[in-house]
């Protein structure tokens, strides 16, 4: 029988984490996490309880931990490392960005290390088999976007990474924690009070963080892949009406190429799974500032026509 | 300016990969991993020369056709011109 995050006890959880550390599954990763720093077994209990738990002894695809570095700075200006394969790829944070760093840092275990898969920086939510691709840059209100429909009834992907797999275009999930930063966070917290959040860190790269708990179907169907139907490029813009704009299938190749991490990397079969992905999608431009006129609006999306 | 009877050919051990949405051509190199938007009548020649090198004199009679343009110096002028492009794209060069 598998375990849950929520099988264990905060005090076992918590002894687990630093004795041994725990596996994780995350969609179709699984991760071995250590860390004794303080706090971080409470965000786990709290956003990931529905989790599976494995065996210490299954495979793993990242080994890592998060831990304080042994200096001086320890005692009157604590920080938190995180460490991939016993490395640290960043340098340290603020203790009390531990958590948000682990989140960062397995966003940057999957964004580097899986290139079976074409990665793109989107949000992905599905709805009816067919799969939104939301790409954008930071500030464009993907996340807050993203956060919203997985409260009104999309199924969460991801709201970081859409993971194509090259062999077969599907996208493939990743449902976890959602990242809201800022304003976004009182604005979803307000959306949806039943929203599970973390405590808000402040003063991090990103400004204030928090993270809102991944809903429980969308982590149940953590395995069941979805169908690319439309890529739509949000732009959150103060006072603007909501508005749905086509947008040619070449010029969202080219905008949505420039945000992946390595399709460069993949060479043809990059351009290939790329090609695969707009063929079977609507494209769209989506300017927006209310969430509800959003949420309309990607309810009344067509499905694409299926290929023969 | 451009000789029109000047041969053009793709790049040497260069593979290209097409795909047409809406007119517009998205097209792979995978000689440089680059990814070009081309219009229909740079992404035409592309193809041409991937048959057999040419110059811009008999590839603007042989597009003419598919452009729905005369057959005259104003159209040998626009293909000597992109000719130009594709070549400062690395993705063309002389024979």
């Amino acid at each position: 029988m598998i375990l849950n995050v929520s099988g264990l006890a905060p005090s076992e959880l918590e002894y687990r984490l630093r004795q041994t550390g725990i596996v994780l599954q995350t969609g179709s990763f699984i991760t071995h996490l250590q860390t004794s720093i303080p706090g971080v077994a409470e965000c786990i209990s709290l956003l990931y309880a529905d989790y599976p738990l494995l065996e210490q002894t299954d495979f793993a695809d990242f080994h890592v931990s998060l831990a304080q570095p042994g200096n001086l700075r320890r005692w009157f200006r604590p920080q938190v490392l995180f460490l991939f394969d016993g490395s640290p790829p960043f340098k340290p944070l603020p203790l009390d960005q531990a958590f948000p760093m682990l989140e960062w840092g397995l966003n940057w275990c999957v964004s580097s290390q899986a290139n079976r898969y074409l990665i793109i920086h989107a949000a992905v939510i599905e709805k009816g088999r067919y799969a939104a691709i939301l790409p954008a840059p930071p500030g464009s209100g993907k996340s807050t976007l993203c956060a919203a429909l997985v409260n009104r009834g999309w199924r969460l992907l991801s709201d970081e990474l859409a993971l194509i797999r090259v062999s077969d275009g599907k996208l493939i999930p990743l449902p976890r924690p959602v990242s809201l930063k800022n304003q976004s966070i009182d604005i979803i917290q307000n959306y949806e009070p039943g929203a599970v959040f973390s405590r808000k860190v402040n003063d991090t790269m990103k400004g204030t963080v928090a993270h809102m708990k991944a809903p429980a179907d969308s982590i149940t169907r953590a395995t069941e892949t979805a169908q690319a139907g439309w890529v739509i490029f949000p732009k959150y813009q103060a006072g603007a009406s909501a508005l749905l704009e086509t947008l040619p299938r070449s010029r969202a190749f080219m905008r949505i190429a420039d945000n992946a991490f390595n399709y460069s990397l993949l060479g043809v079969r990059g351009f290939e799974a790329m090609a695969g992905v707009i063929d079977a999608s609507l494209c769209y431009d989506f300017t927006y500032s209310n969430l509800d006129d959003a949420i309309e609006t990607f309810a009344a999306l067509k499905p694409p026509i299926s290929p023969m | 300016m451009m000789d029109s009877n000047m041969k053009w050919r793709l790049m040497t051990d260069q593979a290209l990969q097409f795909r047409c949405w809406d007119d517009e051509f998205v097209v792979y190199n995978s000689l440089s991993g680059d990814t070009h938007l081309l219009d229909s009548t740079a992404a035409q020649i592309l193809l041409k020369l991937q048959q057999a090198p040419s110059d811009a004199t008999s590839l603007s009679e042989s597009l003419a056709p598919l452009l729905h343009a005369e057959m005259d110096d104003e159209l040998v002028i626009q293909i000597e011109q992109i000719l130009s492009d594709l070549d400062t794209l690395v993705l063309i060069e002389r024979t």
